[in-house]
């Protein structure tokens, strides 16, 4: 579904991105998992043809995103970190703006767009201005317009972020459905280790611009050498982040 | 008031005030640091004072050229302050993108309104500080050459009190304007629109008013006016000056106290409309229920596609929502009545010359600013579109049409205004439409050119749009464009005959060149553009 191949990518002499190699398969989440700044967004851009890779190449469903990414855009949805959305529409506008940029059925829209709006409680709400929303509506904006034009691959980049304990398990069962009955690929990237290991299948993780670990979190463990652990001392050994005693004791004075 | 507290805040506010406008804000470099605009202030008046010494000190005539001139200059140099900070301020203080107008730490932190609009007048006043420096360096080496430098002082230190005259009504401004949105509980559409009408008349008619050629038309009124104008706290320093002059000091001063008082009025006034009608959080608008997939059918008819449909909808939203989309549509209208009024009932054979010209400069202007911040007004959002399955070329053809719908519009109406204030045929109409229409499309595709290349994305109080040097770029060829169309199209109809005919044809050159380079540059620029995401 996703076909990531030796993807470089560099911002003058910083080197964000160095030979990422990874796939999503058809109905998997996979977890896209790093430190700020380990290069998780930018390669996410880079599926969406939003950044030019150096070298190396990024197919969905076929299409190559250097050379056909029209095509490879319509089979996405996309929730970037920071949403910025036009916010002197109203939601209900935005949503339709953003299906006539997706060519959705005008027959199909009100339905689907009403069905997310009462499922992430945003009904009643989509009459005003976006600007007037809270940080969490935003969001659930976002990640309804990354699901309104029925995506075969999903790009989520924090999703969760800024949304309540309900809207986030509504969010994650949605995104559980839509991979073991529709086949849809995910890509998700968060820091809350406890979603990765709850929701991720397949866990991807990238620091300072290179995949240092990939497998399922059983196989990151034994990787790590830290069976029966959670994936946060994994990440943290991974990344070679693990002892941070000193860190916490001199903030802690 | 902890002033110490104020002093501090002011300095906060100054800061974002410099660094607002930048693209690199580097809070290290001297561009990044408050003490800059002190020091633009001294070089300017320096500079100034200067240069005007030099130029006036061989001539020996100068009291008799000079003195009457400084004789009427300078008691209206206070007024000039505050002017300049009124319409400057409710111009870009008060069309700030509303997600930072709210300056929301100020409304947590211990602060009283009255040292709040006591600090962000200090930094608004401090802000505009330098359009005073501008005037009192010439004046200030004029005076001391005709022997009035004691006035000097006076002025200068009432000048000082106008911009914080000023910076307090732009306060009061500031916090009336908050609630007019949700007035009689209207949060709608009719709310967002009485909002938006409301700043766009306030600002025209502040610009109308303080725009030098009504300033001058006032000023023969405070004349009429007499000893009226003394009861009118505004030409209280116009008043201790002049009477400084006549050599009546005792007077004067007592005009000083007032004026001082006065504006210790304004801030206790600022700071209790602040108490009365500052809102803490965004004022909601609710909209009618939205009909989703509605046919765009204008814009289905101009050949556009329902996805470049919606981006041209949503670019027309843009328009009349955003606040700080205001000072476009004013520069265009200000400019306009300020000519017609001069010139109306002109009938000359200069009137239609003249009507081509005001008309097409107005709508070829518009056009000309909306194109070259179309692309920067999407700001981050644009990467909305980048994630879209549309091309570039689709998001280039849906810009044109959201910026010459608008520009053709106000070209159709000052057509007709032209024509009725004019005097002109029909034949003569029709004509001023063709070829204001002409110059606006080629200074939509010339403004567009710029912006695929030179648009700025920065998220900030005041979006520049498009970077500062493209723009001075944009504007000179721009306006180079719109005249190498308008007057030869202008003389066209005057001459007639032969040279009218070459007129013509120079005019439909030009515009023909314009309009070639300027779409060809264009479409490279979108197509480059959306190679890859410029932030």
């Amino acid at each position: 579904m996703l076909e990531v191949e030796r993807f470089t990518k560099s911002y003058g002499p910083v080197r964000a991105v160095s030979e990422v190699t990874f796939s999503v398969p058809a109905g998997q989440i996979v977890g896209l998992l790093g430190p700020n700044g380990a290069g998780k967004s930018t390669t996410m851009k880079a599926i969406l043809g939003l950044v030019r890779p150096d070298s190396g190449s990024i197919r969905v469903l076929g299409h190559d995103v250097a050379i056909a990414p029209i095509e490879a855009k319509r089979e996405i949805g996309y929730v970037p970190e920071s949403p910025s959305l036009y916010e002197f529409l109203t939601g209900a506008e935005y949503l339709d703006f953003i299906s006539d940029l997706y060519g959705l059925d005008p027959s199909t829209r009100t339905g689907r767009i009403g069905q997310f709006l009462r499922g992430l409680e945003l009904a009643g709400h989509e009459n005003s201005l976006i600007s007037g929303y809270s940080q969490g509506m935003k969001q659930k904006v976002a990640l309804i317009a990354a699901l309104v034009h029925h995506p075969r691959l999903l790009i989520l980049d924090e999703p969760l972020n800024g949304l309540d304990p309900r809207s986030a398990h509504v969010v994650k069962e949605v995104l559980r459905s839509l991979t073991r009955n529709d086949g849809v690929g995910v890509l998700f990237s968060t820091h809350v280790l406890e979603i990765a290991q709850a929701i991720c299948d397949h866990i991807i993780i990238l620091h300072r611009g290179s995949v240092v670990a990939s497998g399922t979190v059983e196989a990151l463990r034994d990787r790590a050498g830290l069976a029966g652990s959670g994936l946060e001392d994994v990440f943290l050994s991974l990344t070679g982040t693990g002892d941070l005693s000193d860190v916490v004791q001199a903030l802690s004075k | 008031m902890d002033l110490h507290r104020v002093g501090r805040l002011a300095g906060v506010l100054v800061a974002s005030q410099i660094r607002a406008g930048r693209s690199t804000s580097d809070p290290r470099s001297l561009f990044g640091r408050p003490f800059l605009l002190g020091l633009l202030d001294i070089l300017l008046f320096v500079t100034l004072f200067g240069l005007t010494s030099v130029a006036v000190a061989p001539n020996p005539r100068l009291s008799t050229v000079a003195l009457p001139l400084l004789l009427t200059a300078l008691p209206f140099i206070p007024l000039y302050a505050v002017a300049t900070v009124l319409v400057a301020g409710v111009m870009f203080e008060l069309t700030a993108t509303a997600k930072f107008a709210g300056s929301d730490a100020v409304n947590w932190l211990p602060l009283t309104p009255g040292e709040y609009v006591a600090a962000s007048a200090t930094a608004i006043a401090y802000a505009y500080s330098p359009a005073l420096a501008l005037i009192l360096g010439p004046i200030a080496a004029l005076s001391l050459a005709v022997g009035l430098g004691g006035s000097l002082v006076l002025v200068a230190a009432l000048g000082v009190v106008g911009l914080f005259e000023g910076a307090f009504l732009v306060e009061m401004v500031r916090s009336a304007t908050q609630r007019i949105g949700s007035v009689g509980g209207r949060r709608g559409r009719v709310a967002l629109v009485a909002r938006g009408a409301a700043l766009l008349l306030l600002i025209l008619a502040l610009q109308l008013a303080f725009n030098p050629v009504f300033l001058f038309e006032s000023l023969h009124g405070l004349a009429v006016l007499g000893s009226l104008s003394a009861f009118i706290p505004l030409f209280w320093a116009t008043h201790a000056v002049t009477l400084w002059l006549a050599g009546d000091a005792a007077t004067a001063l007592v005009f000083v106290g007032a004026q001082v008082a006065f504006t210790g009025v304004l801030l206790g006034l600022a700071a209790r409309l602040r108490v009365r009608y500052w809102v803490v959080a965004a004022t909601e608008f609710s909209f009618e229920a939205h009909e989703y997939a509605r046919r765009h059918a204008f814009l289905s008819a101009l050949g556009l596609s329902a996805a470049e449909a919606s981006i041209v909808t949503k670019d027309f939203h843009g328009l009349t929502r955003r606040r700080e989309m205001l000072p476009m549509l004013v520069v265009p209208i200000v400019i306009l009545i300020v000519i017609f009024v001069e010139d109306a009932g002109s009938s000359t054979a200069l009137a239609s010359i003249w009507a081509v010209v005001i008309v097409g400069w107005a709508g070829g202007f518009l056009a000309l600013l909306l194109a070259t911040t179309c692309v920067g007004q999407e700001r981050r959002a644009l990467q909305t579109l980048f994630a879209a399955p549309i091309t570039g070329r689709s998001v280039l053809r849906a810009k044109t049409v959201s910026v010459l719908v608008p520009a053709l519009f106000f070209t159709l109406a000052t057509s007709l205004a032209g024509t009725v204030l004019f005097g002109l045929s029909a034949t003569e109409s029709v004509g001023i439409l063709v070829v204001s229409s002409g110059a606006a499309v080629a200074a939509t595709f010339l403004g567009l050119a710029f912006a695929a290349r030179y648009s700025d994305f920065q998220e900030r109080p005041r979006p520049q749009y498009l970077r500062p040097g493209p723009m001075a770029g944009a504007m000179i060829s721009g306006v180079a464009v719109l005249f190498g169309v308008l007057v030869p199209g202008a003389f066209a109809f005057s001459a007639g005959g032969s040279p009218g005919l070459e007129a013509a044809l120079v005019c439909l050159g030009v515009a023909a060149v314009a309009l070639g380079v300027g779409l060809f540059s264009a479409r490279t620029g979108f197509d480059r553009l959306f190679r890859e995401l410029p932030f």
